[in-house]
């Protein structure tokens, strides 16, 4: 019997060596609770669904996915513990998180581990350190905020408009760069309207935009914010046009304001109702699996693992550094990678450039009135 | 328990503390510092809260005035050392300065005034851009190295953290052992008694504060250079609550309960990860459980299972 054993420790030992090889483990790590636990769970649900679909599909090159699910708690020091938990853990690519403060701190870790980190995060300053294992999962604020400011200026004709901000990482950066492309296209910031996050009572910041008479108003809050927001402004029956960025028209505003959301108009990067196929075959299979409709952040995070197989398959190899090499430069097209959902390329610096939409809110619903053209050909 | 199981107890930590961490990959070392830093916090607060009886609910502040302290002087080219003993002597200023609406109110209206200090603490961070760098924080705070020794690793920089902590514990040690620490606990168990055998009342109170205050950024020190990033989410008012229930998690008014109460504030919920989606829910079920059978915090269990074999013991009559 004793020669036999050895063979058999072997033959084990073969076999875990093959099953742990045949997966490529990915971390996810997302603001499950917290002040960013709307955002932070539809990424995670978005992430779990591309999972599933890719390996009942047979993997990556043949590798199964396995995704483990991290709560930050939306904090930055619990952020870098779970970069390090993944790193230490072996990930091959992390999704998040989604605060740019937590990504500031976890990007260090998965950086000297030279690990892929995809992210939500908003904030310009994440890919402009030259950091090249970072990806966005969409358009930053600089590429939005322009089109927002060119929208309100040329098709509103606006002059003047007010701007109701919160007061967070996220929401500070995006009225930094919207005013600055304001001042772009000549357009006067009439109120600049600091808020919190978490506000209850938005009576005052809605006072303060009405009298300021502006032609428009801006409103840049997180989700609770932005529906308590709306409600206030049909509530004092606030008469100009209402312009978000993704944020304002997102599902679930539209579920919290209820009627107040209806005729709101949004520059998005993403939408489940933009007039694309294989948009509205996601989104059906999406409300099949967790029984609602996806917003910009469930397909933020459905995308980025396919940007994740398109890498692997770019480079040829499961290697994260050839794949976050590959990655740079690489036009994904949708046509050839569905799951993309959209042409989509990214540039040297983990940014982004796709096509984005002007959507209004109509009966609780976004409709897509303009699609505005990614600047690279496809 | 007698004193020398529980000393023999709280060696045998702290070999463990010494030997094991070498043996942990970055996530055991990081979240073991983190644990540390919360150690040294929750020692102040329970001070304050614990042995002389004054409840603060702006600890978290005291927390991220050491944090920024250091943040701030480093950004500026100075050194670490001399943001640690800064955080340490400002928050012990702004601690007295915090103690004085306890001069007046008690309990629950304490615990107000205290509270909204911490919201006046956060507004600054958030909002003196110029100072604090706003809700966008401040990023590459760096780490301190000691007589050419680099700390900038992760296990040296806990061995650091570590060393701080006990140098810290040491200096309470000493404090409650004094005078002064009869005085606190006077002032907690009976104030117009303590007065009346001569007790400066009002010193005490405030010094009771400071002193808890300091320890808190000294923590908030070694927190902003553990995380490399300051920015204000991090010092919110939860974290005041968090940092008071591990205090009376642990035991409030022992001296190795803050130990304790971090482990349930700190690690529990990291080792509760297993849950899922569920482990902030069995955190807290685990919190309410332990409220109700230990009322006196987790250092009263070895007194309670004596009582317990004692009246087992007892011949039924």
């Amino acid at each position: 019997m004793t020669p036999k054993l050895p063979t058999a420790t072997v033959l084990i030992w073969l076999l875990a060596a093959s099953t742990a090889h045949a997966q490529l483990k990915i971390a996810v790590i997302q603001e499950l609770s917290g002040t960013g636990a709307t955002a932070g769970t539809n990424f995670k649900n978005g992430v779990e669904l591309a999972v599933k679909e890719i390996n009942a599909a047979g993997g990556i090159l043949g590798q199964k996915l396995e995704a483990t699910i991290d709560d930050t708690q939306s904090n930055p020091g619990i952020a870098k513990a779970l970069a390090l938990k993944a790193v230490d853990d072996g990930a091959f690519a992390v999704f998040g998180p989604t605060f740019s403060g937590s990504m500031i701190v976890s990007m260090t870790q998965t950086r000297t581990a030279e690990v892929p980190n995809f992210t939500g995060a908003e904030a310009a300053s994440l890919t402009q350190q030259h950091n090249p294992y970072i990806f966005r999962t969409s358009l930053t604020q600089t590429t939005s905020m322009p089109r927002v400011a060119l929208y309100i200026a040329g098709t509103l004709k606006a002059k003047t408009v007010a701007v109701i901000f919160v007061n967070n990482d996220f929401g500070k950066g995006g009225r930094d760069t919207f005013v600055k492309a304001a001042a772009a296209v000549h357009l006067t910031v009439a109120a600049d309207i600091s808020t919190e996050a978490g506000q209850l009572d938005f009576s005052a910041p809605v006072l303060k935009a009405k009298q300021s008479n502006a032609d428009a108003v801006f409103v840049y809050t997180n989700e609770e914010e932005s529906a308590r927001c709306l409600r206030e402004l049909r509530k004092q029956a606030f008469s100009k046009p209402i312009i978000g960025e993704t944020t304002l028209a997102g599902q679930r505003v539209i579920e919290l304001a209820g009627p107040a959301a209806n005729g709101v108009l949004a520059h998005v990067g993403l939408t489940a109702e933009a007039p694309i196929p294989a948009v509205r075959e996601f989104r059906a299979k999406f409300e099949k699996a967790y029984k609602y409709v996806p917003d910009h952040n469930v397909i933020k995070g459905y995308t980025s693992v396919y940007f994740l197989k398109a890498g692997v398959e770019a480079a040829g190899k499961p290697n994260r550094v050839a794949v976050a090499r590959a990655l740079h430069g690489l036009k994904i097209s949708a046509a050839k990678q569905p799951g993309a959902l959209m042409d989509v390329a990214i540039d040297d610096n983990g940014d982004l450039d796709r096509a984005s939409f002007i959507v209004q809110v109509k009966d609780g619903k976004q409709q897509v009135k303009e699609v505005l053209p990614p600047v690279a050909k496809f | 328990m007698t004193r020398q199981p529980r000393w023999l107890i709280g060696m045998v930590g702290m070999a463990a503390l010494l030997v094991l961490p070498p043996f942990l990959r970055s996530y055991g070392l990081y979240l073991l510092s983190y644990w540390l830093v919360f150690v040294i916090a929750t020692m102040g607060l329970n001070l304050t809260v614990g042995y002389a009886g004054q409840a603060s609910l702006g600890h978290a502040a005291f927390l991220g005035i050491g944090a920024y302290s250091v943040a701030i002087v480093m950004k500026a080219g100075c050194s670490f050392w001399l943001g640690l003993p800064l955080s340490a002597v400002l928050c012990f200023v702004v601690g007295l300065g915090l103690g004085f609406p306890a001069l007046r109110v008690q309990s629950i209206y304490l615990a107000f005034a205290t509270l909204g200090f911490s919201v006046a603490a956060l507004l600054v961070m958030r909002y003196e851009e110029w100072l604090t760098g706003g809700t966008s924080g401040i990023n590459d705070v760096g780490r301190p190295s000691l007589f050419g020794l680099d700390l900038g690793g992760n296990l040296a920089y806990y061995y650091f953290v570590l060393a701080v902590a006990v140098v810290v514990a040491a200096l309470l040690r000493g404090v409650l052992r004094s005078p002064w620490g009869k005085a606190f606990t006077a002032l907690r168990d009976n104030p117009i008694r303590a007065e009346s055998l001569g007790i400066d009342v009002r010193a005490y109170t405030l010094l009771s504060f400071a002193i808890g205050a300091s320890c808190a950024g000294i923590a908030g020190a070694l927190l902003a250079s553990l995380v490399q990033f300051v920015d204000p989410t991090p010092f919110g008012l939860g974290v005041s609550f968090t940092m008071y229930l591990m205090v009376v998690v642990g035991g409030s008014g022992t001296f190795f309960g803050p130990a304790l109460g971090a482990v349930v504030g700190v690690l529990l919920p990291e080792w509760l990860r297993f849950a899922q989606g569920w482990y902030l829910t069995a955190f807290g079920v685990a919190v309410i459980v332990l409220m109700l059978w230990l009322p006196g915090g987790l250092l009263s269990l070895p007194d309670r299972l004596k009582a317990r074999a004692i009246a087992a013991s007892r011949p039924r009559t």
